[in-house]
């Protein structure tokens, strides 16, 4: 058992009186797929937000390789090596599907100090990664804005694997694909885990979550209401958790990782 | 429909401004008498030269997704400090730097200073205390003039010092060497828009700011440079008024922000950010400029000109609807 690659301690999140996150602990280690299961409004999006530095949490601690860490910006969480794909699509859809896949990291060349964009390089990766992933879009120079929802997530999910990382959540990132390209997508988050990568993965679809996970996490209320191996538990189970006629319990903090 | 008109059609709505501007000149040339003259050719790219420099910091501020009205003021801000500090009658104090050229680089420095502090100001107060950017540079707008009328009294100042007049009457190529500092800041800055990272990132700021923060670009920090260079281009074009106008007044430039924005959206630039580029801008500047020459050679009251440039406003509005529905229609 290696040390796991990031631990939520008693992560608690407030807005005003209200309290979205109750005290949530649970570990994943590295090359783990942990989904994370809820109903509409348990927290999963706003834990998912904390853990990728786009929100900060009221208490409550993470580590993150052993260390404590939390990431104060999306930037500062992009360089510790956590990638996130989020529910919401995060493409700008006024510029190109190249522009959008190097967003925030372009390949440069210098001239005379200045740094250029090396747009033929650029599109050169991106055709590759888009083929290693069997994804097709017509054209790289299209604007994104028209592309279709699908092509619109494959490029989001292409670019997550392209960049790897340390750690990979995934917000319900297959809400606007065909069932072919989700079982792509399934296979990619296999292949991801299978480098040592740690994967979280939120769904409300069961069947992925049974699929694609290693561990499944469920959370009820703002609490861990469950957090199982995938081989240990079942899909009536695992709703009942979500519901809430069982609990099973909050998780162990650490040392449930492989 | 094939590739080829489809990417043809896709050129034409690119570019179409520049289309527009063929289609009027020529309308012109053939329609006004004496219009049809390098000389005049080279008197609407002069005239357009200030405009021209304060839309680009305009459109780069509306491009990623935001607003600046005070360039107008700042620019008047930026002439005044020059007239001040370099004119010999008026209010000017007359300062004078020997070697003479040196005036030249000091003046410019001042103008720049004076415009970028301001944009600094404008872009500290609109991502760091996450203000409002219509309502902070609408505020810049007011005071920045109200300063300019302080500093100056009302009063003006004449006679800008020789050094520095000289790039308002040395000639290269047939044009003076104010509008070649017009046509260089379009050059640079379409280059820096198009070709670096910068310029990515503030058009993808303009599509889907939420995405660029995502993504780990600093956002704010991109926005703040933008605003300052905003101000900074203003500082410029005061610079360029100071020296046609050799000196500096109380309400100098007072109307140019309005032919900025004319200029801006007619070029293409989107008010909801993201979409547009500089050479299409510098084609809508040259277009308002070519018609205001056309009205000056017909002899129609110039008053005329201000109506003529608000209809050109709304066709350029209803033209971009007319554009986007087009283009679905390509997709």
């Amino acid at each position: 058992m290696t040390a796991p690659l990031l631990v939520l301690e008693d992560i608690r999140k407030n807005y005003g009186a209200i309290e979205a996150l109750k005290g949530i602990s649970f570990s994943i280690g590295r090359g783990e797929v942990v989904a994370l299961l809820g109903d509409n409004g348990a927290g999963k999006s706003t834990l998912v937000k904390i853990i990728s530095g786009g929100l900060e949490p009221t208490s409550g601690r993470m580590l993150f390789e052993g260390e404590e860490f939390q990431a104060k910006s999306p930037a500062a969480a992009k360089a510790a090596g956590i990638e996130t794909v989020y529910q919401d699509l995060s493409l700008c859809t006024n510029v190109d599907v190249v522009a959008n896949f190097f967003m925030g990291r372009e390949i440069t060349r210098k001239f005379l100090g200045i740094p250029i964009l090396d747009e033929r390089t650029m599109e050169a990766e991106v055709a590759k990664a888009l083929a290693n992933a069997g994804t097709r879009i017509p054209s790289l120079r299209a604007n994104v804005e028209h592309l279709s929802g699908g092509q619109r997530q494959a490029i989001e999910l292409n670019r997550f694997v392209h960049w790897g990382g340390k750690l990979v959540l995934l917000d319900e990132p297959f809400a606007a694909l065909g069932v072919e390209q989700t079982r792509r997508g399934l296979d990619m988050i296999r292949q991801v885990a299978s480098q040592g990568i740690g994967v979280i993965i939120i769904t409300h679809i069961m069947q992925q979550a049974f699929q694609v996970a290693d561990r499944i996490v469920v959370i009820r209320q703002g609490v861990v209401a469950g957090d199982l191996p995938r081989s240990n538990t079942s899909p009536d189970a695992v709703v009942k958790m979500i519901t809430g006629e069982t609990l099973a319990g909050t998780g162990p903090a650490g040392g449930r990782a492989q | 429909m094939n590739a080829r008109t489809r990417s043809t059609l896709e050129f034409i709505l690119d570019h179409l401004v520049w289309f527009m501007l063929l289609f009027v000149l020529a309308i012109f040339s053939a329609l006004v008498p004496n219009y049809f003259q390098i000389g005049i050719f080279a008197n609407i790219i002069e005239a357009s030269s200030v405009l021209g420099v304060m839309s680009i910091g305009l459109a780069l501020v509306i491009i990623s997704g935001h607003m600046d009205l005070s360039v107008e003021s700042v620019a008047a801000l930026g002439a005044m400090a020059v007239g001040i500090l370099f004119c010999s009658a008026g209010i000017g104090m007359g300062i004078t730097l020997s070697p003479e050229w040196l005036m030249v680089p000091m003046s410019l420095l001042v103008a720049i200073a004076v415009g970028g502090s301001v944009g600094a100001l404008n872009g500290f107060l609109i991502t760091k205390a996450g203000m409002n950017a219509f309502i902070i540079t609408l505020a810049s707008y007011i005071w920045v003039r109200g300063l300019v009328v302080a500093v100056s009294g009302g009063r003006s100042a004449q006679d800008l010092a020789p050094a520095i007049r000289w790039f308002a009457i040395q000639r290269f190529i047939g044009l003076p060497l104010t509008a070649w500092i017009a046509i260089l800041c379009f050059v640079g800055f379409s280059l820096i828009m198009a070709k670096t990272p910068f310029g990515r990132h503030l058009i993808m700021i303009g599509g889907n700011e939420t995405a660029t923060f995502r993504a780990g670009i600093r956002v704010k920090r991109n926005l703040i440079i933008a605003f300052v260079l905003a101000g900074s281009i203003a500082g410029l074009a005061g610079w360029l008024l100071a020296i046609r106008t050799s000196g500096a007044t109380a309400n100098l430039g007072v109307g140019l922000l309005f032919n900025a924005f004319a200029a801006v959206v007619i070029g293409g630039v989107s008010l909801k950010g993201g979409v547009g580029s500089l050479p299409g801008v510098y084609a809508g500047v040259l277009l308002l400029s070519s018609i205001n020459t056309a009205i000056n050679l017909m002899g129609l009251p110039a008053n005329f000109t201000q109506v003529i440039h608000g209809l050109l406003v709304l066709a350029a509005v209803l033209l971009d609807t007319f554009k986007q529905t087009l283009r679905q229609r390509l997709a």
